[in-house]
């Protein structure tokens, strides 16, 4: 069994007065796509730099192909490449002087798709990086970054910035990514791009990993959506046995079911449900339900624009 | 997207109309300040000095005769009149050096304040929607006005006050308008650094513009001033404006028009200029593709040579042609110093001895010194910037260690004040062998290399700090910068004790070419700067990258 690409144990950072990360224990497998799901400020960079050994652990230790983080990053660094969210570059070069010299300082370098990887993020790498906007910053650095071909991906809120054609360039390059056997790990507050590109999600909220698993499982584990219409009055569903948050609306009822759906059937059985309809939660939902929608005062860091994508 | 990533509020009080004033007179005043003093402290030193070295009638109409009549110092500093007495000599020395030093300053501090900010993107958040680009340029002109105040303001506190003393003898009133004289240039190129600020894409050739403007200016002033019969060219040149305000000899307010004309009108043009362009762009295009060179770009090391050069490059010839001048003026000045018994024991307080060119020229490299000690700090807030602005994260993350980015980064610092120290012997030995002042080829280079071992402790110092506290690595180079310069000019006046004379850097270092380079201390100060790095560097390693 290979070693995985990520491991953490008991990883924390602790500033003055913020426990910015707690005790995380993660892996991530070699092949995988991770998503790495917060809000603001909820320690997604953090984890992000303690891994690239760009800041020092509080407590717990982190490592990359085996490879400790903090005592050997030279060689850790050799099969990673980072993209962060902010993309602050040298002025005075211009993008193809930029893409060379990170290709140098990375040592590898695959020349032909970073031509194609210019091509499809659309990018004039002869204009000097002064001129560029942030989102072609962001570009400049995402080609950067995936023309080295690593064996791992760090990607912090990469797709800031960019525009939905170019959401797609990412997204599509991610997959290339993964078809290659390259590892992925993406942090994001973007619901919809890490649902169409991970294998697994963690979420983690202030500075702790809350959840951990495969979109099936944690839907599995959470509450299935109900609607159903009646043709006639609308029977009380709020004491059955699973079901909660219920709201009608006229003669529709929409309510929420955990656990098994047996009683919730027999009740609407009797009551002459005239049209039933049931989903699985949205990954927004799930995200939802561990922040406790915005009623959870200890979250106010959440914020519903965030999450918006 | 949910996110703009822009967390620094936008400072807004109690006037958010005038946040921009504001902010641009908070960023600038603590460089006024500094240089306030600098300029009282130079204005008390020339007065003290001249008290001290000429205190017979006899010295000092023996003065006025070797000096007063020198062409080359004249067009070097200016036309030096009445230099037999105190009023006279401070005037003269002070306008001379002090108009060149604050022209620099306020080109420097303007394109800062205004290309700089507005490079930074901090110019976005504070307008935002309270006024216009146009309103924008006209408050951070005034906050300009009120650093330029401040800059008055210390100068002519400082200046009343040594003129009060019973042996200078200078009223309150012509203390004021000597004060109002001192930093008329730094006021006009304020002025012409706002300007340049519209006009080129970034602070760099913003202040290269207006540096070109100052060069020209200078060159006016200096063939006016050499006797040429073109006297009447001091009217072209806001430099020779300044000459004829003639303060403390023979004010003439009346030049003042020009000079406060001028800078109306820059100020108005400043501010059209700003209202017809975009936030960001420049009124000049920026040559925005480039031939692609990436020669340089193959690592971590020739990316720092690819980014100092340009200001290196600055620096050097600023040096060349500061080494130049004082070798031009060296055996004008060094017959000068040694007509005075009191100057020549002056002059071995400082270490230098014998006579002429040589001691004249073993006390100047002291400024000489300064600006190398100066391209140390620059070099190490560079540096802290790389950091502080996240554009180290792009090498770190990849296959580099913190270790050999620092250590290349050092070495490149140091090759640039090796080769600035030597520019600096070079220039000065051609300045000084076009006047016959026979100082050898050699003496000179040693001279200027013996500029290197104080630059290298700043350097040492600054790491240590960029190490330990990383957002005050720059202040800390300053700081022990501008307290060993203090140091200097007050040990000279005052009789103070090794103890206070040894916590400045330079205090160290030979005044060669008056003395031999002592290359043994030298090294003991090289290997201070080496140790200290060495210490920051380890820290470094193991400290969080720090943010802004
Ligand atoms: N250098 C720092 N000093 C102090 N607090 C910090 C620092 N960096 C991050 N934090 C705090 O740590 C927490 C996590 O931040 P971060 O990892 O940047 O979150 P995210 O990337 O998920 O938005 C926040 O509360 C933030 O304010
Ligand atoms: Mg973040």
């Amino acid at each position: 069994m290979a070693e995985p690409a990520i491991h953490t144990s008991g990883l924390s950072k602790r500033y003055a007065d913020v426990d910015a990360l707690s005790d995380l224990d993660l892996d991530v497998h070699q092949g995988e796509v991770v998503g790495y799901l917060g809000p603001n400020g909820s320690g997604k960079t953090t984890t992000l730099r303690l891994l690239l050994g760009l800041i020092r652990p509080t407590s717990g230790s982190a490592e990359i192909f085996g490879l400790d983080c903090q005592r050997r990053p030279v060689e850790a660094h050799r099969r990673l490449a980072y993209v962060a969210g902010e993309a602050n570059l040298w002025p005075s070069l211009t993008g193809s002087e930029t893409l060379h010299l990170l290709g140098r300082v990375q040592g590898q370098v695959d020349a032909a798709y970073r031509g194609e990887l210019i091509a499809r993020f659309d990018l004039d790498p002869s204009k000097k990086v002064r001129t560029y906007s942030k989102g072609n910053r962001q570009k400049l650095i995402l080609i950067a970054a995936l023309m080295a071909r690593p064996d791992l991906l760090l990607l912090d809120e990469p797709t800031s910035g960019l525009d939905p054609l170019m959401e797609q360039a990412f997204r599509h390059s991610v997959h290339e990514a993964k078809e290659r056997g390259q590892t992925v790990f993406l942090s994001s507050h973007i619901l919809s791009e890490v649902e169409a590109l991970c294998d697994r999600v963690g979420i983690l909220r202030n500075g702790r990993l809350v959840d951990m698993g495969t979109l099936s499982d944690m839907r599995h584990l959470s509450a299935l959506t109900v609607e159903a219409t009646f043709d006639g009055s609308v029977p009380d569903l709020s004491r059955v046995p699973g079901v909660s948050s219920v709201e009608v609306e006229g003669r529709v009822v929409r309510c929420q079911v955990q656990g098994t759906v047996e009683p919730l059937l027999k009740v609407l059985a009797s009551s002459g449900v005239h049209e039933l309809l049931s989903r699985e939660p949205s990954l927004e939902e799930l995200f939802l339900a561990h922040y406790g929608r915005s009623t959870d005062p200890g979250t106010g860091s959440l914020e519903v624009p965030a999450l918006g994508g | 997207m949910g996110e703009s990533a822009i967390v620094t509020p936008a400072p807004s009080g109690r006037w958010p109309r005038t946040v921009v004033a504001r902010e641009t007179a908070r960023r600038g005043v603590r460089s006024a300040v500094l240089w306030g003093v600098i300029f009282g402290v130079y204005v008390t030193e020339s007065a003290t000095g001249y008290e001290g070295a000429y205190k017979t009638s006899g010295q000092r109409h023996a003065l006025a005769q070797t000096l007063g009549s020198d062409v080359g110092i004249s067009a070097i500093i200016g036309p030096a009149s009445h230099l037999d007495t105190v009023a006279g000599f401070v005037a003269w020395r002070t306008l001379g050096v002090l108009t060149v030093v604050g022209a620099v300053w306020g080109l420097l501090a303007a394109t800062r304040l205004l290309r700089g900010e507005e490079d930074a993107g901090r110019w976005e958040l504070l307008l935002a929607g309270r006024t216009t680009r146009r309103g924008g340029a006209a408050q951070a002109l005034t906050g300009l006005a009120g650093c330029a105040l401040v800059l008055w303001a210390i100068t002519a506190v400082i200046a009343v006050a040594v003129g009060r003393s019973s042996s200078v003898h200078i009223d309150g009133r012509s203390a004021l308008f000597l004060a109002v004289a001192d930093v008329s240039g730094a006021a006009v190129f304020l002025a012409v650094g706002a300007l340049t600020s519209q006009l080129a894409p970034t602070r760099r050739q913003a202040a290269s513009y207006a540096g070109g403007v100052l060069g020209v200016a200078y060159a006016l002033r200096m063939v006016a001033d050499s006797g040429a019969g073109l006297a009447w060219l001091r009217w072209a040149s806001p430099l020779g404006w300044v000459e004829e305000l003639h303060p403390l000899t023979a004010p003439r307010p009346v030049a003042l028009v020009p000079i406060v004309g001028l800078i109306a009108i820059l100020t108005v043009l400043t501010v059209q200029l700003a209202g017809g362009r975009d936030l960001g762009a420049s009124t000049i295009p920026d040559r925005s593709r480039p031939p692609t060179r990436t020669m340089l770009l193959s690592g971590p090391t020739g990316l720092t040579v690819r980014l100092v050069r340009p200001v290196v490059i600055g620096w050097v010839v600023a040096i060349a042609l500061a080494g130049l001048m004082l070798g031009l003026i060296a055996k004008a000045a060094g017959r000068a110093l040694t007509g005075s018994t009191a100057m020549r024991k002056l002059v071995s307080d400082f270490g230098a001895h014998g006579a002429g060119a040589t001691t004249y020229l073993g006390v100047a490299f002291l400024m000489v010194a300064l600006l190398l000690a100066l391209i140390a700090a620059g070099q190490v807030g560079a540096a802290r910037g790389e950091e502080a602005e996240g554009k180290l994260d792009h090498l770190l993350v990849r296959p580099v260690s913190r270790t050999s980015w620092l250590a290349g980064r050092l070495s490149v610092a140091t090759g640039a004040l090796v080769i600035a120290g030597a520019v600096a012997g070079v220039t000065g030995w051609l300045g000084a062998a076009s006047q016959d002042s026979g100082i050898g080829l050699t003496n000179m280079v040693a001279a200027g290399l013996n500029l290197v071992p104080p630059a290298v402790l700043i350097l040492g110092v600054g790491t240590l700090a960029f190490g330990i506290r990383p957002r005050a690595a720059s202040g800390a180079c300053y700081a022990v910068l501008a307290w060993s310069f203090l140091v200097e000019l007050i040990g000279g006046i005052v009789n103070a004790s090794h103890w206070l004379l040894d916590t400045s850097v330079f205090h160290q270092m030979a005044a060669a070419p008056a003395v031999a380079p002592d290359w043994t201390t030298n090294a003991v100060l090289v290997a201070l700067g080496v140790a200290a790095a060495a210490i920051g560097g380890i820290v470094f390693r193991f400290r969080d990258l720090a943010g802004a």
